[in-house]
């Protein structure tokens, strides 16, 4: 047993993700401290608010990031609070602009009223910076080439002081960017979703009050979804993921059972 | 003249733009708003580097006939396709989208998810208690990955019913994370933020100059 054959491993790991997503599992997800933060931040907003969110992922964190990104546009809609959509991330627009635009038809939000989303620029350190003195100098034009003076959302926002909340969905360190270059020079308040990966490092940033709240994966997917009393594909990826996790468990146990049998015969 | 031209730029705007943080008077943040508009300028050269590099060391892969070089047909291949429809049509035109969404984002996405197949595999083969520091590592590990999924509280409230936790298990995840994992990260980001300010002393100063490469 210390020495199971990695196929058969394998085939495990295949069978904890499809089984559970076959029987529909649905298990109780209680709701943790950065994500109740981060959804109140939201929830206190007044309607007529402004949100940026900032899609900062590909397509290989798309599901572990789409459902908050997701939960969390569905929360603003229903709130009236306005959405402007950006991204730090060369390969993120196509997505970013499905997903919005995807959940405004959901909602019945209106393009240029209710949402906008504004693309990618290179330079994600100069994006930032920029947009605190003038988004309309970095971003001339929305994503569909609309003149950004043209836009009736915009006609009053021209830089962060106009922003009440911007959100990182990132699998990167741009929260960081945005922490030291958007809050510290700027005060602009920011929650970040990010994935698994990464969220030990967010904490320290949590604990300052740089971050006004925090979605950890696809478990903090889950959590927003309910508490937007919407659950989707977060709730669903969570139950498999807990089988999987589950297994990696059960496999260290058995690992590390046949390594003590092993020395213990040696000795 | 070509070493010198940009240690005497890089301290002047070094300078100066440490200077703007300490001013708020209007001239001083009219030099940043305007030396930040001269960045964003300066961002898209990156990527025609970044571009040209790429080009560069496929092509030599191809002549060379490296190991995998066909490989690097397949690159030139893709970027071709994707920069004669993207160009001319933009990322909205329907051929790139259904690239974009048919061929990049399940690669991408199958690529990324392979991980999970290899990373169970090697927590099986190296998480072992063979030392304490070993043990307490894969204690903690086992307590933070339980803590992830809602099936840990359940174990936790069906077994360990009788401690004073309830949902024990996301409690002590959010322990560890809020505790030995803060404070911990907390030091490292502190011993960065010192390497960077001295760092950025030296490149200041012109005591660093390696960012302007080798040679003469």
């Amino acid at each position: 047993m210390a020495n199971i054959d990695r196929r058969i491993v394998f085939i495990l790991v295949a069978l904890a993700v499809i089984i559970p997503m076959l029987l529909s599992i649905n298990l109780p997800v209680s709701v943790s401290e950065p994500t109740q933060k981060f959804y109140d931040y939201v929830e206190d907003l007044p309607a007529g608010s402004t949100i940026m969110i900032a899609f900062d992922y590909g397509p290989s964190s798309l599901a572990e990031l789409n459902p908050m990104a997701k939960a969390l546009l569905k929360q603003c809609f229903d709130r009236d609070i306005r959405v402007i959509g950006i991204t730090l991330v060369v390969d993120a627009p196509t997505l970013a602009s499905a997903l919005i635009q995807e959940v405004a038809a959901e909602k019945g939000a209106v393009e240029g009223e209710d949402y906008v989303f504004l693309g990618f620029r290179p330079g994600a350190v100069q994006v930032i910076l920029g947009m605190g003195t003038d988004i309309a100098s970095v971003y001339d034009t929305d994503y569909n080439g609309t003149a950004i003076g043209e836009i009736p959302m915009m006609q009053n926002i021209t830089n962060y002081d106009q922003i009440d909340l911007l959100v990182d969905f990132t699998s990167s360190d741009t929260v960081e960017s945005w922490i030291v270059y958007a809050n510290d020079e700027y005060n602009q308040k920011i929650a970040a979703g990010v994935t698994g990966v990464i969220i030990a490092q967010m904490f320290p940033y949590l604990q300052t009050g740089q971050l006004v709240g925090l979605l950890s994966g696809i478990l903090g997917a889950a959590e927003y979804e309910n508490l937007i009393g919407a659950p989707a594909k977060g709730m669903q990826w969570i139950n498999v993921e807990s089988f999987v996790h589950l297994l990696i468990v059960v496999l260290v146990v058995i690992g590390n059972i046949s390594y003590f049998i092993h020395r213990t015969r040696e000795e | 003249m070509k070493r010198q031209v940009p240690l005497v730029l890089c301290f002047v705007f070094g300078i100066v733009m440490i200077l703007t943080q300490f001013s708020p008077h209007s001239f001083s943040q009219g030099v940043y708003k305007e030396v930040i508009s001269w960045a964003l300028i300066i961002g898209p050269f990156a990527l025609v580097l970044a571009t040209v590099t790429l080009i560069q060391t496929h092509t030599a892969r191809i002549r060379r006939r490296t190991e995998h070089w066909q490989y690097s047909l397949v690159v030139f291949a893709g970027l071709i396709i994707m920069v004669l429809i993207g160009i001319p049509f933009g990322p909205q035109n329907t051929i790139f989208e259904w690239l974009y969404n048919n061929v990049q984002l399940p690669m991408d996405a199958t690529t990324f998810s392979l991980l999970a197949f290899f990373i169970v595999s090697a927590a099986y083969r190296a998480f072992r208690a063979r030392t304490f520091e070993a043990s307490l590592l894969l204690i903690t590990a086992l307590i933070v990955m339980m803590g992830n999924v809602p099936v840990g509280d359940l174990i936790w409230n069906t077994v360990l019913f009788w401690t004073p936790w309830e949902d024990g298990t996301s409690w002590w995840r959010q322990w560890i994370l809020d505790n030995p994992n803060l404070s911990a990260r907390r030091g490292i980001i502190l011993g960065v933020s010192l390497g960077v300010i001295s760092q950025s002393i030296r490149i200041i100063l012109g005591i660093e100059r390696s960012y302007l490469g080798g040679g003469d």
